[in-house]
């Protein structure tokens, strides 16, 4: 197996503002590669370095065994990349897009015909294409730009928040594609979200990266049997928020939680329970709900960077 | 050698698909070219109507109001179709869509050469708007075939002057509301030329900055046919300053587009 | 009649309130005052260096320079610039809520207008002063003197407020932002097809007469003969009395449709 994406150092400042903070990653061939990280914490900056939109300002990287600063165009024609909103042009066609894609990407016209033709069946825009793309919904827009970014063949495929804003429907219809495009052409996938599920879901592998650094890597099993204890959580009155937490820390280790919740590390699981809840009615801490949660990604995501991803409470 | 071949078709074929672009836009929404169209002729109205006294003076160079303004009705629908599809190439920025034409494999000088084409294309549509209407008002042309095709030369590469120029802001500012300046800047650089009358009516200043100003040699250039026969001795210093402002303006376009995108 | 009056008081409090309200949103973006002081100074400086030989045409005004000629004109397109503003930024404050919210405060409506208006109109003389300062450094001589100056700057303001009414009733009609700023080439080409360049008796035609019969040609006309012939007390009434007519048309007409437009909501 050779390395398709690789990563030594990278890094990049806007002014005094480092948003890559010299980042170490590679992705093997054929892998799907999960990279999380709310919101500014660099994910975008990454993909843009990687797909040579931007240049580093240290360190390198590789994709497919090419430098992406000097060998900048042979990156970009071995890469396809769907990129984040889904930059398309509204008073355009579906059509007219794809053919202009295969222009730009030098394919030869009766091969781009043949080739859009199937693209657009394949995401299920057949119909519409002679539509205008301003006519579109969110998630045809994404399979558009998901076929746009397929006309060329792509070895390795970069996915920036391909879901953010789409409907339940239009993910899952997504993330299908994404597991056919892996699984029958071996294409390697380089995806980026803010979504844990999406990334348990498709990724065989997945990195966290937090102002700017890598704070775990590893597959998502791996990585949730790190955090080892199930998480506790327990609601209860505001006030007594600092009596509880002493009572807890003698059970567990302390975990980040949403206001007027209190969590720990469970140490000895699911027997424990019954015990936590008398001390905490022995010291006058009223229980108003408690939940017990195997660990998640989520949890991998807030013992990694003490905070939780936005819309990721955890699910009960 | 026959991979340069292929880098150069891909190459041209990636420009004319960005010019075709921005043509097939206009087509599919009318309504963007209208104020390109409107503009112009309006200018013609104007100045024709507020103006016309002017071929009374001994000197003016004509005695038909619509010879003198329609060329510079025409420019000035140049000036504003070459910042236009500047504006196209804001949405494209702003939108993200620019970042998937920066994906195109190759050298980024076709995305340029093909935005300046589609803004030289654009230029045809005031200038046959400008032409036509001011004809039908009752403009002669003197210079017969020759002064329409200098016109057109005129505008076209104007066209593609102003372009250049609103892509070194935009590439600098990336955001369309730098174009507004750009707008006062282009209507200024015409104003302080021969645009309404001719240099010997001038004085001070103006004089000396209307002499210095390339935009004078153009509209000399596009305007030759409509007062008199077209002369190689007018169309050359027209032709050079259209030239050299292309060459500096690309220049520095293109290192804005370098710099803006690795 | 005694609650009428205290009635009348608090609204001109408020108007007072609000006009204070969009001065300071003027003033802390100044630098859009910019173009409507640069653009007409251009515009100046171009014809004056352009145009002296039309001054022999026969029906040009008696003139010293063209630079006297034109002072009239450069003063209503500089105060064109921005006059929609009063209608753009009430169209903004009906797009964001803003509206709302001093509609179901205690003020009067009719306020509401008059106070943006205002603030437009205390721009408008600004900039009249500043522009009859420039002029006159550069050469330029107004013959009805002081007397006359001011005459010009408050036809300057009174301009503004009949643009200013207009605009508004077009941004309660159409509640876009956008609409309310693409009435300005239109305002543009109005001023164009006036006297304020040129004088109508060398234009020809139809032309001629759209210029002849264009409110703005009615306003410059005597300002122009208060500038280059001196001072006359009907050019002074006419000059006034013309944009003053005006705003009161496009004023009322903006009040009617806030009214209908209240009715309706």
């Amino acid at each position: 197996m050779t390395e398709e994406i690789e990563a030594k150092g990278l890094a990049r400042s806007f002014g005094d503002l480092v948003a890559v903070d010299g980042i170490d990653l590679s992705v093997s061939e054929g892998e799907v590669f999960g990279f999380l990280g709310p919101n500014g914490a660099g994910k975008s900056t990454v993909v843009r370095m990687l797909t040579t939109l931007l240049s580093p300002t240290g360190g390198q990287a590789f994709v497919g065994g090419q430098d992406v600063v000097k060998n900048a165009s042979d990156v970009r024609r071995i890469i396809g990349v769907a990129l984040q909103d889904a930059a398309i042009d509204p008073l355009m066609t579906g059509r007219e897009l794809l053919k202009l894609q295969a222009v730009l990407h030098g394919i030869p016209r009766p091969s781009a015909r043949k080739r859009g033709e199937e693209l657009l069946e394949r995401v299920g825009l057949a119909a519409a294409a002679d539509r205008r793309v301003g006519t579109y919904s969110g998630g045809m827009r994404r399979r558009l730009d998901l076929a746009l970014s397929l006309i060329h063949e792509p070895r390795v495929l970069f996915l920036d928040e391909p879901t953010t804003g789409l409907d339940p429907t239009s993910r899952a219809a997504l993330w299908e594609e994404v597991r056919r495009l892996n699984s029958e052409f071996g294409t390697t996938v380089f995806l980026t979200t803010q979504y844990l599920e999406e990334a348990d879901e498709l990724a065989g592998r997945i990195a966290i990266i937090d102002y700017g650094k890598i704070v775990r890597e590893g597959s998502p099993a791996d990585l949730k049997a790190s955090i080892g204890a199930p998480t506790l959580r327990i609601d209860i009155d505001p006030q007594n928020l600092d009596n509880a937490q002493s009572v807890l820390s003698g059970f567990g280790i302390d975990r980040p939680a949403r206001d007027g919740r209190v969590a720990i590390g469970l140490d000895g699981g699911v027997a424990k329970v019954a015990e936590v809840v008398s001390a905490l009615e022995q010291h006058g801490v009223e229980v108003l709900h408690l939940e017990l949660d195997a660990p998640s990604l989520d949890d991998v995501f807030a013992e990694a960077t003490g905070r939780r991803l936005e819309g990721a409470e955890p699910s009960t | 050698m026959n991979l340069v071949n292929l880098e150069i078709r891909h190459s041209s074929q990636v420009a004319s698909a960005i010019c075709m672009r921005g043509m097939r836009r206009i087509k599919s929404r009318p309504v963007l070219i209208i104020p390109t169209i409107v503009m112009p002729v309006v200018l013609v109205v104007s100045f024709t109507g507020a103006f016309s006294s002017l071929t009374r003076i001994e000197g003016y160079g004509t005695s038909n109001i619509y010879n003198w303004m329609a060329p510079y009705g025409a420019l000035q629908g140049a000036v504003f179709a070459g910042l236009g599809s500047v504006a196209s190439s804001a949405d494209d920025l702003e939108q993200g869509f620019f970042d998937r034409l920066l994906l195109t494999p190759g050298s980024r000088f076709p995305l340029l050469v093909g935005t300046v084409g589609y803004s030289a294309c654009r230029a045809l549509i005031p200038t046959t708007a400008v032409f036509l209407f001011s004809l039908a008002l009752g403009m002669t042309v003197p210079g017969g075939l020759p002064a329409v095709i200098s016109l057109y030369i005129a505008t076209s590469l104007l066209a593609v002057v102003f372009c250049l120029i609103g892509l070194i802001i935009l590439y600098k500012m990336k955001t369309q509301r730098s174009l507004m300046l750009m707008q006062v800047i282009a209507f200024g650089a015409l104003f302080i030329s021969v645009g309404q009358v001719p240099q010997s009516f001038m004085d001070g200043w103006l004089k000396v900055a209307a002499r210095y100003n390339p935009i004078t040699n153009v509209l000399e250039l596009s305007r030759q046919g409509f007062l008199g026969d077209v002369a190689w001795s007018t169309t050359w210093p027209g032709l050079l300053a259209l030239v050299s402002m292309i060459l500096v303006s690309g220049a520095l376009a293109w290192r804005g587009l370098k710099r803006l995108a690795p | 009649m005694n609650e009428n009056r205290s009635g009348l008081r608090l609204a001109g409090t408020q108007t007072l309130e609000l006009t204070q309200r969009s001065l300071q949103n003027e003033f802390r973006q100044w630098v859009v005052i910019l173009p409507g002081l640069i653009f007409p100074l251009m515009m100046a400086a171009v014809y004056s260096s352009q145009f002296g030989r039309t001054l022999g045409l026969p029906g040009f005004p008696k003139v010293d320079s063209f630079l006297d000629f034109i002072l009239p004109g450069s003063i209503v397109q500089a105060v064109s610039f921005g006059a929609t503003t009063a209608g753009t930024a009430l169209a903004l404050d009906i797009e964001d809520g803003f509206f709302d919210r001093l509609m179901v405060s205690p003020v009067s409506r009719v306020p509401i207008l008059l106070g943006r208006l205002g603030g437009a109109a205390v721009i408008a003389a600004g900039k009249a002063v500043i522009l009859i300062l420039i002029f006159l450094a550069c050469g330029a001589r107004i013959r009805s003197g002081l007397s006359g100056a001011v005459i010009i700057i408050l036809t300057a303001s009174l301009l503004v407020l009949a643009i200013g009414g207009l605009a508004q009733s077009m941004a309660i009609k159409t509640r876009s932002q956008e609409a309310v700023g693409a009435t300005f080439p239109l305002i543009f080409v109005t001023i164009f097809m006036s006297s304020a360049f040129f004088p109508t008796a060398l234009m020809d035609g139809w032309y001629r007469a759209l210029a002849e019969n264009n409110p703005i040609t009615w306003t410059v006309d005597p300002v122009r003969r208060l500038v280059i012939e001196g001072w006359s007390t009907t050019d002074a009434l006419q000059a006034l009395g013309v944009p003053l007519l005006l705003s009161v048309a496009t004023i009322s007409l903006a009040i009617r449709s806030l009214q209908r437009m209240l009715r309706s909501a």
